[in-house]
């Protein structure tokens, strides 16, 4: 692994074919770019959840939830990935999985209080791995 | 003494001697007394002589002033006057000073009023009572009482034989304790218990749990009860049906299988009977060809015709016993509608009078061939057409075909059997497909049959994902039967071939080729990125860069990309599509775009990387799948293939119709990879 700690947080083979794309190995311009890009966008994603969790708009959590899903599928942070999963099922009503129907909108807020909370750890404990392999310990 | 004289309460006053010295006008009101003096001065036991007071009787009154005297207590006596109407008392105040009598007060009332209260109160107390104990012994019925809010408040011997608490146990908890966990937590007692207060009662069967755990199936009645206008509670009465409901399900399972017995039976007998009938029939076509001489030709006509009707009723039997007992299967096969038609309609051509036209209209949209059960479909338009034809007359009998609805897998045609026969009477049309129903006896014998016919028509429509009905000609006489039936699409089996060699030959060349063929195809290829996230957009077009393209187009959501891709001719050689986008999403999109005759290639790109999606996918326009992340390899082999396929479409295309001239050729493609090359290359 090239990343130290980020064994479980971050899915080797997906975030290897992004460094793969850089085209200087010590300035790893392209990747940097992306993953701080990422960063901003999470940390606004969040915003915004707080935002509808406030108002109580499962669509809107779901549909962020399938947004940030996105881009950390493509960086292959995978718990984020995982729990944004979570969010997107919760905010349709669903449970976890996806796979049962929860019809109770205060329970699905529930969840997603929590899993909100525990996306944004995550986040944070990734974005502390990678900046230190972006040597951007500040 | 005017106290005495003027109280509303009949009183006398009497001396240490019982002589009466004062009387009350009441007094005088209540015993028809005319004169005070006729009364004053006269000892009361003199009074009395031989006479009782009006409204009450001597004995009473002087047994009152015995007592008074004796106790020096004032004495109450009570005395029914009438039964069950009148009541009087009367009282006696014995007044001493010094340890002598001084005077005895004797008063008397009418207490007609509170007797007859009393007696009605007696009498209720004597119904509860009753009622109590007939609810108390019950045995084979739980009734008991619930508190307003469901509490149970009474307990019987019925409750406790079946439910197992003891009436200790149960009173105070509330009732939802026996019904089940799912019961209590979608909170149908409560729902329960709204009810009968809106209904007025409340009647449900389900299962109740007993004190051990044990369950049993319960009917339940909940009624609620009021004292004048309040609640003050609910009557509940439960029985237990288990064993009801075990002889139910005894006698249905019973019945289930004396039905297949029967079915299984009908369809042994019906083949081990039509064997000899082939035989009888074959030898009897030999017959026919000897010399016969007219009367023997006659008769072995009747055996012909009669045979034929039998194996028909024989054939039917067998069918039926087969759908009935669910051993009937649809085969699949390559179905022409357009030549079952003409053919059926050819057989039953003699069959018409010669007042009967009978034609057929097609709709032009039924495709040439699909995929289905081209036997059975047959069988349901023969039988039809046979009825038709065998109950008209005069007029006509029309067969049309029209094609209800065009899925993406299949179609669903509608075929209706239109003659102007004797029509089917209102009150036969709701049995006229049940098995075994006729609608006229006269019919019967008049037109052969078994009945069974129409039966086996609505089982075979069924089988066949359609339907059968039956309404009357709106153009006054006769029937209009018809029935739907759901066909797939033809896989041409060409072209799969075809597309699987390319593949193979794909698949060898190893992936440091596939890169460079890639490349080399790539560089001259516009490509259309659709994305709604910038960080995948960003990595995407990076890769793709990889990969050779330099025409990269994006699209920030499904609308912008429709109105990118539909163009005249489409500028792209590949259209990469997000699924889950605002605006309009990825399928939404591939929708329009095939919609507007466009066939360029789609690869969808989705992180619902379900088993399944792929194949959802692919069925609505699009032609590859990479689930997200995306691989850059699989995205490789995606793009490969669908460029290629490209070529290939372009190459197979006839000289003399040159792509730009005729965008749409491939207007109708709707689904699939392997449905693109088929349009073409058939």
């Amino acid at each position: 692994m090239k990343i130290p700690g980020a064994k479980d947080t971050i899915d080797e083979a997906t975030f290897e074919q992004i460094l793969e794309m850089d085209d200087d190995e010590e300035e790893r311009e392209f990747s940097k770019s992306i993953v701080y890009d990422f960063f901003s966008q999470a940390e606004s994603t969040f915003g915004k959840m707080d935002g509808y969790l406030e108002k109580k708009d499962l669509g809107q959590l779901s549909a962020l939830g399938h947004f940030l899903k996105g881009s950390s599928a493509t960086l292959g942070l995978t718990k984020v990935k995982d729990s944004c999963e979570k969010i997107q099922h919760f905010g349709q009503n669903k449970d976890e999985t996806g796979t049962h129907d929860e019809p109770d909108d205060e329970k699905c807020l529930e969840k997603l209080k929590d899993t909100i909370a525990q996306a944004k750890q995550e986040f944070y404990d990734v974005e502390k791995i990678l900046k230190k392999f972006y040597h951007d310990e500040a | 003494m005017d106290i005495f004289r003027y109280t509303p309460i009949p009183t006398l006053v009497l001396d240490c001697n019982k002589v009466i010295r004062q009387v009350s006008d009441s007094y005088l009101d209540v015993s028809y007394t005319r004169s005070r003096e006729r009364i004053l001065g006269i000892q009361l036991e003199d009074f009395f002589k031989g006479s009782n007071l009006p409204f009450l009787s001597a004995s009473v009154t002087l047994e009152a002033l015995v007592t008074a005297q004796a106790t020096h207590r004032p004495c109450l006596l009570h005395e029914v006057v009438t039964e069950g109407v009148t009541a009087w008392s009367v009282r006696v105040v014995p007044i001493r000073h010094h340890d002598r009598f001084l005077y005895f007060i004797v008063e008397f009332n009418d207490t007609s009023e509170a007797y007859l209260k009393q007696l009605e109160l007696d009498q209720r107390l004597t119904t509860n009572e009753t009622f109590r104990i007939l609810v108390e012994t019950v045995k084979d019925y739980a009734i008991f009482m619930l508190d307003p809010k469901g509490h149970i408040a009474t307990w019987n011997a019925g409750a406790q034989k079946f439910k197992g608490y003891k009436r200790e146990d149960i009173i105070g908890k509330h009732f939802s304790t026996f019904y089940g966990e799912e019961d209590r937590a979608n909170d149908k007692p409560g729902r329960e218990l709204k009810i009968a207060l809106r209904d007025g009662r409340v009647e449900d069967e389900g299962w109740r749990y007993r004190q051990d755990g044990s369950k049993f199936w319960a009917n339940v009645v909940i009624t609620p009860v009021y004292r004048g206008e309040t609640l003050i509670g609910f009557g509940k009465v439960t029985r237990d049906l288990t064993e009801r409901r075990e002889a139910e399900s005894r006698l249905i399972s019973a019945y289930e299988e004396s039905a297949k017995l029967k079915s299984e039976f009908l369809a042994n007998m019906s083949h081990e009977i039509r064997t000899p009938m082939h035989g009888m029939l074959s030898a009897l076509t030999l017959l026919l060809d000897t010399n016969l001489d007219p009367e023997q030709l006659e008769l072995a006509r009747v055996i012909e015709e009669s045979g034929a009707v039998l194996l028909q009723v024989i054939n039917d039997i067998l069918d039926y016993s087969k759908l009935a007992s669910g051993c009937f299967s649809i085969s699949t096969d390559i179905v022409s509608v357009k030549d079952i038609l003409s053919s059926v309609c050819r057989t039953f051509q003699p069959n018409t009078t010669a007042h009967t036209v009978m034609d057929m209209h097609l709709d032009p949209r039924i495709p040439a061939s699909a995929e289905g059960d081209a036997l059975r479909y047959r069988q349901i338009v023969q039988n039809l057409l046979s009825n038709a034809t065998k109950f008209t007359e005069e007029g006509y009998v029309h067969v049309n075909v029209t094609l209800q609805r065009e899925e993406l897998d299949g179609y669903i045609i509608l075929t209706e059997i239109v003659d102007t026969g004797i029509g089917v009477p209102p009150d036969a049309s709701g049995t006229l497909f049940t098995p075994f129903t006729q609608f006229d006896n006269s019919a019967t014998k008049r037109y052969k049959g078994t009945g069974l016919g129409l039966s086996i028509c609505k089982s075979l429509a069924e089988l066949m994902g359609g339907e059968i009905g039956f309404r009357p000609n709106p153009e006054g006489k006769g029937s209009v039967f018809w029935f739907t039936a759901r066909l797939k699409r033809v896989k041409k089996a060409k072209v799969m071939e075809k597309l699987e060699e390319t593949m193979a030959a794909l698949a060898v060349a190893s992936e440091t080729n596939s890169l460079d063929e890639l490349r080399e195809i790539a560089k001259d290829k516009r490509i259309l990125l659709v994305e709604d996230n910038p960080i995948n957009t960003k990595v995407m077009v990076k890769m793709l860069k990889g990969l050779g393209f330099q025409f990269i187009d994006k699209a920030g959501d499904g609308r912008v990309a429709a109105s990118l891709a539909i163009k005249d001719p489409c500028p792209y050689d590949c259209i990469l599509m997000d699924i889950n986008m605002p605006v309009l999403d990825g399928v939404g999109s591939t929708k329009e775009i095939r919609n507007a005759g466009i066939t360029t290639p789609i690869i969808a790109m989705t992180a619902n990387a379900l088993k399944g999606h792929a194949e959802a996918y692919l069925s609505k326009g699009m032609d590859f799948y990479v689930a997200k992340p995306v691989d850059r390899k699989l995205l490789m082999k995606g793009l490969l293939k669908c460029l290629k396929l490209e070529e290939l479409q372009e190459d197979e295309k006839p000289a003399e119709t040159p792509r730009t001239e005729e965008p749409t050729t491939n207007g109708e493609r709707s689904s699939g990879l392997l449905e693109i090359g088929a349009q073409d290359l058939s």
